[in-house]
């Protein structure tokens, strides 16, 4: 009963969907996403060679479950279990590292923590913060109504502001923080790239679908002004990486989105049809205890039913007499 | 509201008694000015009082006499002139403009009679004054055939009062607590301020401040302001949670036309992480910007339980009227409802039907989706009868427990043992609806019951929806439709008391469909009478 781990049966459910939804922000400036949190969910299942059509969502602009992934009943959201590329990772649906040969490699970890925390801050800072908004407007806020899309816009600026610690007196000081960082970052991820397809051994990870994400975004979007770019810019194997990567990924997909890529080509091949369904049973024991309860309130709400109707009738049995006197200021006194 | 006036001037012969005898007497004494007029009055009614036995004989030879003429024929007057007195705040003309067309205008005394109770239940409505009271006094002696009206009004004495309780609402099973705050009269036109919150255990918050005019300037229709900040919860029943922050103006409102105008803030969301893929696409802020015109006509001569006449109701809101982004639809609802009485029992045939459409106005408007919240739900115990919105009701089953479902997001997990892992259906709504009942409701054998209001009923209840928007309308076919008609009958007992009306129904579900919540059953309604 208890043999198969939910992991496996939410493995089961994603070889089973026929068709899997990526659901992120709308598209701009040549990305097919053009949300820094929903790119790399898109290079993620590029280089795992799933086949998944994209839907976008205009309307939720401050939600931090999007982007998701729809597989058949099943849904990863980016507010579980660590993001959508982790959720996948750690249900064992789709784990890039897992054939990789340094995937425990404690650089790995190490690169992913920076461009998740460094690099990821630097381009807060740059969208919200440093920029005049309009950016973020077309990503975000542009299919909104007036004064929704405005405040929407004000508190998210703010919320990163927050976020990132920044205040009127210390705003120089934390800019330069955060810039020094992103350079420190973009210098490490250089050197560990050196002239290599990817960061690790030639072969994906996550970590690549992370930071691709991150330097498609800066290069596409950010404006030519843009501190953060400039710097990226000053790697040259980075800034081909990206490039490289966003042929590969992005325009060759565009054509055959969904179709390219064979499905047993994703990277974990599960044991499907054994799994079966019986990852069920759990609830349904949870069901039974739940349908005593049932009957008991069920009783007990009749039983408070009741009493409430025999109060009631009680009351317009008896209080139904008496209720003439209420009429009497109605009257009309004719006098003169 | 006219036959009121009858019977109350039946009831208090004392008050109405003096008309025309006095009429002459006092014709001698009448002085110019009013007010002396009315001290005289009332020593005049002091004077009354003491009176031996032979002149409270005579006295009420008199009102017979009075009464039989009143009833026997038509006896024309005219109104001279109309006294407001007690009125330190409130501005004349409000009231005048109120009342003065509607007493002027009546030519006999049955009339003004009529007139002057429609009139007190107007001023009464203004919901300013704690009393009001409509005298009709002898016009100036030489004009005799005339008459005075005095209407005296007594402000509230506290401008501001308050409420609070604890309601249930059984169909959504939980309870609240609401209280509300009203500044009455603040500058005399009759304005009302209130502010009012209510709060129910996970189900609904608002919060909201508003005013009302009866009338403003020379616009004769009350007007109508409020900004409201609510949720409502409909996770259990479609997983999700509704924000509003809004603001509504009515526009005009009299007694069959409604005019309102709402501008809305909503804001979908789903804490539960558990909604099914339509309801998710759903999830998110939007602008409702819509206006919203209801025709009604209510003929029927009780609204707790109707036994003659018709009522029509038609209501269409237009969404889409600030930007080309908020949220665009066409809602149109219609609802008739008839009542013929049967002759014996007290016995009374109720029919209605209803039905409701709503269209996404955008581009290809036919495949995009309509707003859930603003779609059609059938279900509930709420009774058919009395609301005249009825389309919502189908007894025997749950709120919101019919039509077009899909299954919740499925979370594959053991150690997850939260109740996301059982994953239900979420009710979608339909874009069309249709509902009918039939209730036949009759007089109970035993006089207790016949004197409290208490009655059975006898009733059929049949509703369908289906989805049309996002290119369903290509599947619609009538006779399918026709089909898969839900259909509920049923016995039960009304119990009708001053706050609200009570059902004790026992509801036999004839059929429904695969993921409809039906229930064979008991079942206990609640709906107020409005």
């Amino acid at each position: 009963m208890a043999s198969v781990t939910a992991a496996e049966a939410a493995a089961a459910e994603w070889e089973e969907a026929a068709r899997k939804v990526l659901v992120a922000r709308k598209p701009c400036f040549g990305l097919p996403t053009a949300c820094p949190t929903c790119l790399p969910v898109y290079v993620y299942l590029r280089m795992a060679q799933v086949p998944f059509d994209i839907d976008v969502d205009t309307s939720f602009p401050d939600a931090d479950h999007i982007p998701y992934v729809e597989f058949g009943d099943c849904v990863a959201f980016n507010n579980e279990k660590g993001g959508v590329i982790e959720y996948l990772k750690e249900d064992k649906i789709l784990n890039l590292n897992s054939k990789h040969p340094s995937a425990s490699s404690p650089d790995v970890l190490s690169t992913k923590a920076m461009v998740s925390t460094w690099l990821a801050d630097a381009l807060q800072y740059e969208l919200w913060v440093v920029s005049d908004g309009s950016i973020a407007h077309d990503i975000y806020f542009s299919d909104l109504s007036w004064p929704i899309g405005k405040i929407l816009h004000w508190k998210k600026a703010r919320d990163v502001k927050q976020l990132l610690g920044i205040t009127k007196l210390n705003a120089a000081e934390r800019e330069e923080e955060i810039y020094q960082r992103a350079s420190a970052a973009y210098d490490a991820l250089s050197l560990r790239l050196g002239d290599q397809t990817y960061l690790f051994d030639n072969s994906p990870t996550d970590v690549d679908a992370l930071f691709l994400g991150h330097a498609l975004f800066v290069l596409n979007a950010l404006p030519d002004t843009s501190v953060l770019r400039g710097t990226l810019q000053k790697h040259d194997n980075l800034v081909n990486f990206a490039e490289h990567h966003k042929a590969q990924l992005l325009e060759s997909s565009s054509s055959g989105l969904g179709s390219s890529s064979d499905p047993s080509m994703s990277s974990n091949p599960r044991k499907k049809a054994s799994a079966g369904r019986s990852y069920k049973p759990k609830p349904r024991a949870k069901k039974e205890r739940t349908e005593e309860e049932k009957t008991f309130r069920r009783r007990a709400k009749y039983f408070l039913a009741t009493q409430l109707v025999a109060v009631l009738v009680f009351l317009s049995l008896l209080g139904g007499v008496d209720s003439s006197e209420l009429e009497d200021d109605d009257g009309i006194d004719y006098e003169d | 509201m006219a036959s009121a006036a009858d019977p109350a001037a039946d009831q208090n012969p004392r008050d109405a008694e003096p008309r025309k005898p006095t009429n002459e007497v006092e014709a001698e004494a009448e002085v110019a000015e009013e007010y002396e007029e009315d001290d005289y009055e009332e020593e005049d009614e002091e004077d009354e009082q003491p009176d031996g036995p032979a002149a409270s004989a005579a006295e009420r030879e008199k009102i017979r006499a009075v009464f039989q003429r009143l009833s026997s024929e038509q006896v024309g007057i005219r109104v001279h002139d109309v006294v407001i007195k007690g009125n330190s705040k409130t501005r004349d003309e409000l009231i005048e403009a109120e009342v003065l067309d509607l007493l002027r205008a009546a030519p006999t005394i049955q009339d003004l009679l009529r007139a002057a109770s429609v009139a007190t239940a107007r001023l009464r409505q203004l919901d300013v004054f704690d009393a009001v009271k409509i005298t009709l006094d002898a016009g100036p002696p030489e004009l005799p055939g005339t008459t005075n009206v005095v209407i005296e009004v007594v402000e509230a004495a506290n401008p501001v009062t308050g409420t609070a309780g604890v309601y249930s609402k059984p169909e959504a099973r939980s309870w609240s607590l609401e209280g509300s705050l009203k500044f009455k009269n603040l500058f005399g036109y009759g304005d009302i301020w209130d502010a009012s919150g209510a709060y129910g255990w996970d189900q609904t918050t608002e919060v909201g401040v508003g005013v009302s005019l009866p009338r403003f300037k020379s616009i004769p229709t009350p007007l109508m302001a409020r900004a409201s900040l609510s949720s409502q919860d409909w996770l259990k029943f479609s997983s999700y949670k509704e924000r509003l922050l809004g603001l509504s103006f009515g526009l005009l409102s009299t007694v069959n036309h409604d005019l309102s105008y709402n501008l809305t803030w909503r804001m979908l969301t789903d804490p539960s992480r558990a909604a099914s893929k339509s309801i998710r696409r759903q999830l998110g802020h939007n602008l409702l910007s819509a206006l919203k015109y209801t025709y009604k006509i209510d003929e029927r001569d009780s609204y707790l339980r109707p036994t003659k006449g018709y009522a029509f109701q038609s209501s269409s809101q237009v969404g889409g009227l600030w930007d080309s982004k908020g949220l665009k639809f066409f809602r149109q609802e219609f609802d008739v409802r008839g009542a013929v009485p049967l002759g014996f029992f007290n016995s009374a045939l109720n029919v209605g039907l209803g039905a409701g459409v709503i269209l996404p106005l955008a581009r290809g408007f036919m495949n995009s989706s309509s707003p859930v919240p603003d779609r059609f739900y059938l279900g509930g115990h709420s009774s058919p009868v009395c609301s005249l919105s009825g389309l919502s009701s189908l007894l025997g089953f749950r709120t919101r427990g019919v039509g077009p479902t899909e299954p919740r997001r499925l979370v594959p997990s053991e150690s997850d043992g939260d109740s996301s892992a059982t994953p239900g259906r979420d009710y979608l709504g339909g874009d069309l609806a249709v509902s009918a009942f039939a209730d036949l409701s009759f007089d109970l054998p035993l006089k207790l019951f016949r004197d409290a209001g208490i009655h059975g009923h006898a009733f059929l209840t049949a509703g369908n929806l289906v989805k049309l928007s996002e290119g369903e309308y290509k599947k619609f076919s009538f006779p399918e439709f026709r089909s898969t008609f839900r259909s509920t009958a049923g016995v039960g007992i009304i119990l009708p008391t001053k706050l609200f009306r009570v059902e004790v129904n026992y509801c036999y579900i004839l059929k429904q469909a695969e993921h409809d919540s039906g229930k064979t059953g008991i079942q206990f309604s609640f709906s107020s009478p409005m």
